[in-house]
């Protein structure tokens, strides 16, 4: 038993070739103030810049892969008519919805059913601003990133529950319900395997997390707890963005559209777009907290194997496993059914909430007695 | 006498008073025609507490094109073409139907190589429209990916009708007293190599869907169908048989050449929507089964007994024929008379109109989510409910 | 050992209506613990993500057929039905006679046989037209004529934008049919006897007339794919 798991630390030891010192975007900004606000203003105007295209990109990006994904798992060929390949079919698509009428149902509450959109929107890029992509890639790093990022991603809800409520119909009013019931209930499991790592990693900032994770990745390091965490969050996220198999709040066959059915044009595309994002930014914060974020892939002892590892760039490494778990998050989507909403309840009440907790202590005990792998290192 | 007629407004009438102490509404909810379940254009009237049903009330008529009525102003020859466009899925089972109730009527034989041919074409389109019902329940359930295999599987039979038949849907190739066409000369082999094809994607599907464990809690024990209730709401086919009846009229009232073939009729035990999925995967088996045996088997013969030109003389009565279809019996019933060459009266006892009130008390007391996957277990096709 | 095995069937034999029915009694649940269950479910989820995955990485298993791309190799079958046809003979004439008999096989009255007095028999076809808007293509125009004068073909690219275009003269002349034509040595009788017609026009509503409220078609007739003569007639009861 020793010797396994002395020959797992092996594997996982990591020496650290290289430091990685973080400097996010607002850092930068704070330092050049008192000199030259210009160029701190530069520096803000630029992230602001580097948001909105994330946003587009991604939001086209996702979309063109997950039709182009989702088509090759059905033996289709999926967009092959704009563009080689179709890759510029959704710009195609982006142009058409933003000529499409706008339509607001005749006893809607306008005002909510115009806000709502912009509020799923708004949480998901509050998110995007905490999140290390690289080292120097971090628009800010807060202090308190975990807490911020759980607080940021419930407002999301608030979207869902004002779309389906200020429609006036009663399948989006259905599937808003359905929305905050599901949401609200995942949010605690995702919270409870959130707080594995933060346990282990001793900070709540999610660079911190990140560089925490330089003698390995908390999936691993973290005997079995970790593991179990990662599954605990992946399934929890999932359900936090409403992607099938736990896509209740919008099911198509059962409410038509759920809370969006009466949305169209732009705002329709608010909430599909925040939908992608949503998935990129649950995936980058599964990478970011069990899969060493930008960290590069090490083992121990294996210098050359780790330094051929590190000519790759921590951007990339982040994208790279980023795009990863986005993969198999649009693989569950197109092999699962879809659960009905009390056996989603059932999930996660009966069966990931125990784990999650008898997880939650299990990790703690291990951080009382150091029993994870090269503390200290 | 006084005849108490319950309308759809007694019915929708709000209810005296709310039982919950929360003081909670029920509400009606309009699941079609304009809703992805509906399949093409079904009205589900659907009272519900929160996500509990109450009460379906399903509203047929919206694809009513008046078949029965338009066959009456059309020969005998031609109102088969009419049956292509009720339950579109089981074309060719229709068509053999109508001709086989006309046979018999206006006592016309048909030879050996003809009743084979029907009854493997009849088999082959079972396949087909079972293939093509797992793939709608998939998406039914929320899984894209079953339709798009099952629709698979439904082409590359839809080509060995292509060859044959010319159609894809439209069939009308099973006339009174023989085919419209001989069998094309790779038939058997064509057929053959489906086969093979096929067996594989079956325990695909087991492997995909049957297997998975949520397809399995969104079936299991839902929606349970007794069969005394199945038989007293006249259900047939898989509904019935997924209750445990053992009812097929190809075993119990052989007709074509079923009875020189070996075959068993799948049932269930309990009646819930797992059954009914699970006899109409091993129905897919039998199937095939039953194509192998007669594939090289068909007989030398002409493709028809009765010319075209010919005139059919149906005696005057009522006559009535049924045919087990994919979805349950087809039974036609025809008042011949008053006119020389056309009905006077035509009637299909189609199976999945009966089916269809099952939904009324199968769903009740279920979530919404289950008025799916009980819809998608009768496997309805709903011009021909409304006809 | 799942907790459903699928290919758990049972066999037996039961009566139906006295009559002895061979059944297989499809698979249901055992009771098991729920560690088990949970592993199952699992291996389950796992098992489909294994299949889908297969398909993914096997591009030769797509099925997609790039259509407006692969004309030029599309197969379609012989007997396909998309469009109807008067066959010509070896030398270019039209077979049919005019006899009506499709015209009356045709559940939806979508043939209109308009005939005239001929010169060389008592009288011939003026116009053949088939309203393919409204047709079913049961083929039961093919089947009942006994001159083999008609054919379904495989042409289905039918997409118009104006209805009227629907609407055909089938026949490529107004005149005798063969028959009548080959019993006149004189080649410049037959062809005196033969009026060319175009595809759109004639009396039919919709069809080529001068309705008020309707534009004149600005479409030229559609030009006619050459038909093999020799091209194997697709069964039927010829």
């Amino acid at each position: 038993m020793t010797g396994a798991l002395a020959a797992f630390a092996a594997f996982g030891a990591a020496e650290t070739a290289t430091a990685w010192p973080v400097k996010t975007v607002a850092a930068r900004a704070a330092e050049a103030l008192p000199d030259n606000v210009w160029l701190a203003v530069l520096y803000m105007a630029l992230a602001l810049a580097g948001l909105g295209a994330l946003v587009s990109g991604l939001g086209m990006g996702l979309i063109y892969l997950e039709r182009k994904i989702a088509a090759h798992f059905q033996c289709r060929l999926g967009p092959m008519r704009v563009g080689p390949h179709g890759i510029f079919q959704t710009v195609a698509d982006t142009f058409k919805l933003l000529f499409k009428e706008d339509i607001v149902p005749a006893r809607a509450d306008k005002a909510l059913h115009v806000l709502a959109p912009f509020l799923a929107m708004t949480s998901t890029v509050l998110m995007l601003g905490v999140i290390p992509y690289s080292p120097v890639l971090q628009i800010s790093d807060v202090n308190i990133g975990v807490l911020y990022i759980t607080a940021v991603s419930g407002l999301g809800v608030m979207g869902i529950l004002l779309g389906g409520w200020s429609s006036y119909n009663k399948w989006s009013l259905i599937g808003a319900m359905r929305g905050a019931a599901q949401i609200i209930s995942y949010e605690v499991s995702a919270t409870l395997a959130l707080l594995v790592v933060v346990m282990f990693a001793g900070t709540l900032s999610l660079s911190g997390i990140v560089t925490s994770q330089a003698e390995g990745w908390w999936i691993w390091r973290a005997p079995v707890v970790g593991g179990i965490a990662f599954l605990i969050y992946l399934t929890a996220s999932t359900a936090e963005i409403n992607r099938t198999p736990f896509d209740i709040p919008e099911g198509e066959s059962e409410l038509t559209a759920g809370f969006h059915t009466e949305y169209s044009g732009l705002r329709f595309a608010f909430f599909f777009l925040a939908e992608f994002i949503n998935m990129f930014v649950v995936a980058a914060l599964t990478v970011t907290l069990f899969l060493g974020g930008w960290m590069p892939f090490h083992v121990g002892g294996a210098n050359a194997f780790n330094a051929v590892m590190d000519l790759v760039p921590p951007g990339a490494w982040f994208l790279g496993k980023t795009a990863l778990v986005v993969f198999v998050i649009m693989w569950f989507r197109w092999t699962f059914p879809r659960l009905r909403v009390d056996q989603l309840m059932r999930l996660e009440w009966k069966i990931l909430l125990p784990i999650g907790f008898a997880n939650l202590a299990l990790g703690a005990l291990a951080v009382l007695y150091s029993l994870y792998f090269f503390p200290g290192a | 006498m006084t005849v108490n007629v319950k309308t759809l407004n007694d019915i929708i009438a709000p209810p005296g008073a709310a039982a919950s102490a929360l003081a909670t509404e029920e509400y009606f909810v309009n699941m079609g025609p304009q809703h992805p379940i509906a399949h093409g254009s079904l009205r589900l009237v659907v009272r519900l507490d929160g996500e509990t049903v109450r009460e379906v009330i399903p509203v047929p008529g919206f694809v009513h094109r008046g078949i029965e009525k338009m066959a009456e102003h059309l020969s005998w020859r031609q109102l088969i073409h009419l049956t292509d466009r009720t339950d579109y899925l089981s074309a060719l089972m229709n068509n053999w139907a109508v001709a086989r109730t006309i046979e018999q009527a206006a006592g016309l034989a048909t030879n050996d190589r003809i009743e084979t041919v029907r009854t493997i074409v009849a088999e082959l389109q079972r396949l087909q429209s079972h293939a093509l019902w797992w793939g709608v329940l998939g998406m039914d359930l929320g899984a894209f990916t079953p339709f798009l295999y099952g629709f698979r599987e439904r082409e590359v039979i839809s080509e060995i009708f292509e060859d044959t038949i010319g159609a894809r849907l439209t069939m009308n190739y099973i006339q009174p007293g023989g085919l419209m066409y001989d069998i094309h000369p790779d038939f058997a082999q064509k057929t053959k190599r489906v086969l093979a094809y096929l067996k594989p994607k079956i325990d695909e599907y087991g492997t995909l869907l049957s297997g998975n464990v949520i397809l399995q809690e969104r079936l299991r024990n839902i929606g349970v169908l007794p069969a005394a209730r199945a038989i007293a709401l006249g259900c047939t086919g898989p509904v019935l048989r997924a209750s445990g009846v053992p009812c097929d009229l190809r075993k119990v009232e052989p007709y074509g050449v079923y009875a020189s073939a070996e075959f068993d009729v799948p049932v269930g035990s309990k009646g819930d929507c797992w059954d009914r999925y699970c006899v109409r995967i091993e129905e897919m088996r039998q199937s095939i089964r039953i194509v192998e045996q007669l594939i090289d088997h068909i007989p030398e013969g002409p493709h028809t007994t009765v010319k075209f030109g010919a005139r059919i003389k149906v005696p005057e009565g009522i006559h009535y024929g049924q045919i087990e279809t994919a979805r349950g019996i087809l039974g036609v019933t025809i008042v011949a008379g008053g006119k020389a060459d056309a009905p006077y009266r035509l009637h299909f006892r189609s199976p999945n109109f009966n089916n269809l009130w099952a939904v009324t008390e199968l769903a009740r007391g279920w979530r919404i989510a289950d008025i799916i996957a009980i819809q998608s277990t009768l496997d309805l096709v709903v011009p021909d409910i409304d006809r | 050992m799942a907790r459903v095995k699928l290919t758990d069937t049972r066999k037996e034999t039961r009566t139906l209506a006295g009559r002895p029915v061979p059944v297989v009694v499809t698979p249901r649940f055992a009771r098991r613990g729920r560690l088990a269950v949970f592993a199952d479910a699992l291996a389950s989820l796992l098992a489909g993500m294994r299949l889908t995955f297969g398909y993914l990485v096997r591009p030769s298993t797509v099925v997609t057929r790039q259509y407006p791309e692969n004309r030029a190799t599309l197969k379609l079958p012989a007997r396909f039905r998309a469009r109807l046809r008067l066959t010509l003979d070896e030398h270019g004439y039209q077979r049919c006679t005019a006899c009506r008999l499709c015209e009356r096989a045709c559940p939806n009255a979508s043939i209109r046989i308009l005939t005239r007095p001929g010169a060389l028999s008592k009288h011939e076809l003026d116009r053949y037209i088939w309203r393919m808007d409204s047709c079913v293509f049961c083929n039961a125009c093919v089947q009942s004529c006994p001159f083999g004068a008609l054919e379904m073909t495989a042409e289905f690219e039918h997409a118009v934008f104006d209805r009227r275009l629907l609407i055909f003269t089938l026949n490529r002349y107004a005149g005798p049919p063969a028959s009548v034509l080959l019993k006149e040595p004189d080649e410049a009788k037959r062809a005196a006897a033969m009026e060319p017609r175009d595809p759109y026009g004639g009396p039919v509503p919709l069809n080529g007339t001068d309705l008020p409220y309707l534009k004149a078609l600005a479409v030229a007739p559609r030009p006619d794919p050459v038909r093999h003569a020799a091209a194997p007639a697709p069964g039927g009861q010829a």
